[in-house]
């Protein structure tokens, strides 16, 4: 009995020790290269999807898979570069009933606290959108590649949530509510 | 020949129901797109012109199956009546109709492919893309709808005076034997006093 207790005293010690020696281990800081990452969205319109994207945006990215105590993403967009491939559709998202950029220009994705899954990472965050807070948890996969890594991603919001639909258009029954969100971003170190 | 049956003086009941659906949801395609194209973009004008896709969608598949019908059921003579003149204006006429039933929808569908509207069937299933997004081609696509639109009306019409003009005119089966429910001159002139 004492033995045992002495042997999960010295596992619980290794294991704290090791914890510490990791949690002491820096993230590396990376920024999305513009021109290759992507982050884009689909939408639901009369039952059928459609795929947008955002031009502009910045991602500072503090990762490293054995460190992610230390891990942060902070994700700036430009909503002003959305694109649906339709210049009538675009104008009508950047108006007052839908995005306002005019009063709400960008928004903002910061991480919490990140989590290892069966398939890569999960991260908790908070969305800013709108002028709106909300929690928007994120899947991911993170590759290191020479010269950087590569981060891939998706996560799926609910629009009203964020007030992002006024008037006409806070009814889902031709615009879904559901929008899922998807990102491919080059990571390059920071200098 | 697909059979050998004897011609038959009036068009089967299945072929009636083609055309008079196809009618129908034509003349209801007209009211919608003439609605939305005065809107601005807004959720009535997507909802409208939603229907007006998923009707679209719906007279193309009905087109190809009115095709096959045809092939298989082949339509009642013209009358002997009738000039050659006549007889080829009524057969461009009704060839007019069978590649506007095809055109029209083609076209509308991939306007909507070029402008990054998938074509969705009554929120049921969505038909794929023909075309990937591109502002050229909506643009040319949509005018070769319009187009495609104002000869359907024109075609529509003088089918219809032509209709008209066998019944009234003529006074044969033309018009009647497209019509459920009536009996033809032959049963008519025998009642006659």
């Amino acid at each position: 009995m004492m033995r045992r207790a002495a042997m999960s005293f010295a596992i619980l010690s290794l294991a704290t020790a090791a914890g510490t020696v990791r949690a002491a281990d820096a993230a590396t800081s990376y920024t999305a290269d513009p021109t290759p990452s992507r982050l884009e969205f689909i939408g639901v319109q009369a039952g059928a999807e459609f795929k947008g994207s955002f031009h502009k945006f910045t991602a500072a990215v503090d990762f490293a898979p054995e460190a992610l105590a230390n891990a942060h993403f902070d994700v700036q967009i430009d909503l002003n570069s959305l694109d649906t491939m339709d210049k009538d559709r675009d104008k009508t998202m950047r108006g007052p009933d839908i995005f306002d950029i005019a009063h709400f220009p960008t928004a903002h994705y910061v991480t919490r606290s990140f989590t290892k899954t069966a398939t890569g990472y999960s991260a908790a965050g908070t969305l800013t959108l709108h002028g709106v807070t909300k929690d928007v948890p994120i899947d991911f996969q993170f590759v290191s590649a020479p010269g950087g890594a590569k981060l891939e991603g998706t996560a799926k919001l609910k629009r009203l949530d964020f007030g992002v639909g006024q008037g006409d258009w806070k009814s889902t029954e031709w615009v879904g509510d559901v929008v899922k969100v998807s990102f491919s971003l080059v990571l390059k170190p920071k200098p | 020949m697909p059979n050998q049956k004897i011609p038959p003086t009036r068009y089967s009941a299945v072929a009636q129901l083609f055309h008079w659906v196809i009618a129908a949801l034509i003349v209801t395609q007209f009211v919608l797109a003439w609605t939305a194209d005065d809107l601005p973009l807004g959720m009535h004008k997507l909802a409208l012109l939603a229907r007006h896709k998923s009707f679209g969608m719906t007279v193309f598949m009905l087109a190809i199956l009115r095709l096959l019908w045809r092939f298989w059921n082949p339509p009642p003579e013209l009358p002997a009546s009738m000039t050659p003149i006549e007889h080829m204006l009524a057969r461009a006429t009704h060839i007019a109709f069978y590649v506007l039933l095809f055109a029209m929808p083609l076209t509308g569908w991939t306007m909507s492919s070029a402008k990054n509207y998938s074509v969705s069937w009554f929120g049921l299933f969505t038909w794929p893309n023909l075309i990937a997004p591109n502002d050229a081609a909506f643009d040319f696509l949509k005018s070769t709808h319009d187009y495609l639109s104002y000869a359907l009306f024109a075609i529509a019409i003088l089918h219809i005076l032509a209709a008209l003009k066998h019944h009234f005119w003529n006074k044969d089966d033309v018009f009647l034997r497209m019509l459920p429910l009536t009996k033809l001159s032959k049963a008519k002139s025998e009642r006659r006093p």
